[in-house]
C-alpha cells in the first residue's frame, strides 16, 4: 500500500509540473504536496485540480501575513478522496493592495473563508458579494489579524485590567531549558513586549 | 394584623428560604465553560438534589450563568438577557475568565473583569471549574441568598450609571433597549 502511494504523489507533482511550468512543486512527505503558483495561475489551477485532478474538496483556506516581505500569502488546501492526497496551493499577493479573486465558483464555502479573511486580514475577494460584516461587530481600525496590529496594547487600552496579574513571569525561558530548546530569534523580542 | 418589623423580618427568612431552594439557570452558555453543565445536571452529579435546574428563557430564570469569557458580540447579549430577567435575579462569574481575562487577558476582543459589566454575586475561579467548584459555587450563593447579602440586582440598579458607562465603552455601536424598570 505504501508504496504505491508515494507513486501516486510523484506521479500527481509530475502532472502539474508539466501543466504549469512556472509552479514550484515539491513533496512534502506522504501524501502532501505542496504547490507554489504566481497570484495570476491561482483560479486556472484551482480549477484544473478540481475538474481534472479530482481535489474536489477544499479543506482549509487560510492567510500568512508577511509582513517583513511586504506580502500576503494565501494557502489553499485541497483534497482528493479518489487519491487521498492533499495539495497545499500557495501564493503571494501584496499586502498594501490586497486584493484577491474569489473561488466561490469552484467551492461555495470559499465563500465563508473569504468573508473571514476579509475581516480579519483586509483582503478584498472581487466577485464576492458578501463580504459583510462577519464574526466580529462594529470593528473600527486596521483587522486584527494582520502582525502590525498591536494586541496586547489595543487590550489594555480598551479593556479594564484587574490588577493583580503585574508578576506575571515569563515562563518560556524555563519552558525551553526543560525541553532542551531554544527560543527562536524573532519570538525573543514579542515575549518581552508582551510583558510590557 | 399588626405589621411590625420582626413579622417583615420573618416573611423575608421565608422568602429567601424558598428563593434558595429553586435557582433556574438561563440555558446561555459563553465560552468553554458551558460544557461542565451537562455533567454537573445529569446523574454524576446531579445538580437537581439542591434545586438547581435549567430554564428555557431568561424570563423565568434566576441565575445568569457566564461560563467563560465575553466577546465584545456575547456581552451585548448578555447585558441584554440579564435585563430582562427579572427579580430576583443573580449572576455567577465562572472561570478564570470572568474575573481576570485568564488565558485570553491580551485578547483584543474579549472584557476582562465581568463585574464592571453586571453585577456578579458569586465567582468561581479555575480553567475550567469542574462540576465539584460549580455546585460549590451555588452552594455559597445559597448562603448568601439565606442570609439576604446576594443582592447584585439592586446593586445594578442603583449604579446603574456607572455601570452603562462600562458598558458603552466597550460596546461601541450602542442599539440597546432602556429598560424602565
Ligand atoms: S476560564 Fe478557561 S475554560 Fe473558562 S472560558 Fe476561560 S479559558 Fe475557557
Amino acid at each position: 500500500m505504501k508504496t504505491q502511494n508515494i507513486n501516486i504523489e510523484k506521479e500527481i507533482a509530475t502532472e502539474i509540473q508539466n501543466t504549469f511550468h512556472t509552479a514550484e512543486v515539491n513533496i512534502k512527505r506522504n501524501k502532501r504536496i505542496e504547490v507554489k503558483l504566481r497570484n495570476d495561475l491561482i483560479p486556472p489551477f484551482l480549477s484544473y485540480a478540481k475538474n481534472y485532478l479530482t481535489f474536489n474538496h477544499l479543506a482549509h483556506f487560510s492567510c500568512v501575513d508577511w509582513i517583513e516581505q511586504n506580502e500576503f500569502e494565501l494557502v489553499y488546501i485541497i483534497y482528493s478522496y479518489e487519491k487521498g492526497v492533499i495539495v497545499l496551493a500557495k501564493t503571494r499577493i501584496d499586502r498594501e493592495k490586497a486584493e484577491f479573486v474569489t473561488t466561490r465558483h469552484l467551492w461555495y464555502q470559499a465563500e465563508t473563508y473569504e468573508r473571514e479573511l476579509h475581516e480579519m486580514f483586509g483582503i478584498n475577494f472581487k466577485g464576492n458579494d458578501r463580504l459583510n460584516e462577519f464574526i466580529l461587530e462594529d470593528w473600527e481600525g486596521i483587522p486584527p489579524y494582520r502582525r502590525d496590529f498591536d494586541t496586547v496594547k489595543y487590550a489594555t487600552d480598551n479593556f479594564y485590567t484587574r490588577p493583580g496579574r503585574e508578576d506575571a513571569k515569563d515562563v518560556r525561558e524555563n519552558v525551553t531549558k526543560i525541553n532542551k530548546e531554544e527560543i527562536p530569534e524573532f519570538a525573543k523580542e514579542y515575549s518581552v513586549r508582551s510583558l510590557k | 394584623m399588626i405589621y411590625d418589623k420582626s413579622s417583615g423580618k420573618i416573611v423575608d427568612i421565608i422568602k429567601n428560604y424558598a428563593r434558595k431552594h429553586s435557582l433556574w439557570i438561563v440555558a446561555y452558555g459563553t465560552g468553554c465553560g458551558a460544557i461542565e453543565l451537562p455533567p454537573t445536571m445529569t446523574s454524576r452529579y446531579d445538580a437537581e438534589r439542591f434545586g438547581i435546574r435549567g430554564s428555557a428563557t431568561p424570563r423565568q430564570a434566576d441565575v445568569l450563568l457566564i461560563t467563560g469569557y465575553l466577546a465584545v458580540k456575547t456581552l451585548k447579549r448578555v447585558i441584554r438577557t440579564y435585563e430582562q430577567m427579572q427579580d430576583p435575579k443573580y449572576v455567577i462569574g465562572f472561570g478564570s475568565c470572568t474575573i481576570n481575562g485568564g488565558m485570553y487577558w491580551d485578547s483584543y476582543n474579549t472584557v476582562k473583569a465581568l463585574d464592571r459589566y453586571l453585577p456578579v454575586d458569586v465567582y468561581i475561579n479555575g480553567c475550567m471549574p469542574r462540576p465539584e467548584a460549580v455546585i460549590s459555587g451555588f452552594i455559597e450563593l445559597q448562603k448568601l441568598i439565606e442570609a439576604g447579602k446576594a443582592n447584585g440586582a439592586k446593586k445594578y440598579k442603583e449604579n446603574l450609571d456607572w455601570y452603562r458607562e462600562n458598558q458603552r465603552k466597550v460596546i461601541k455601536n450602542w442599539k440597546m433597549p432602556d429598560y424602565n424598570w
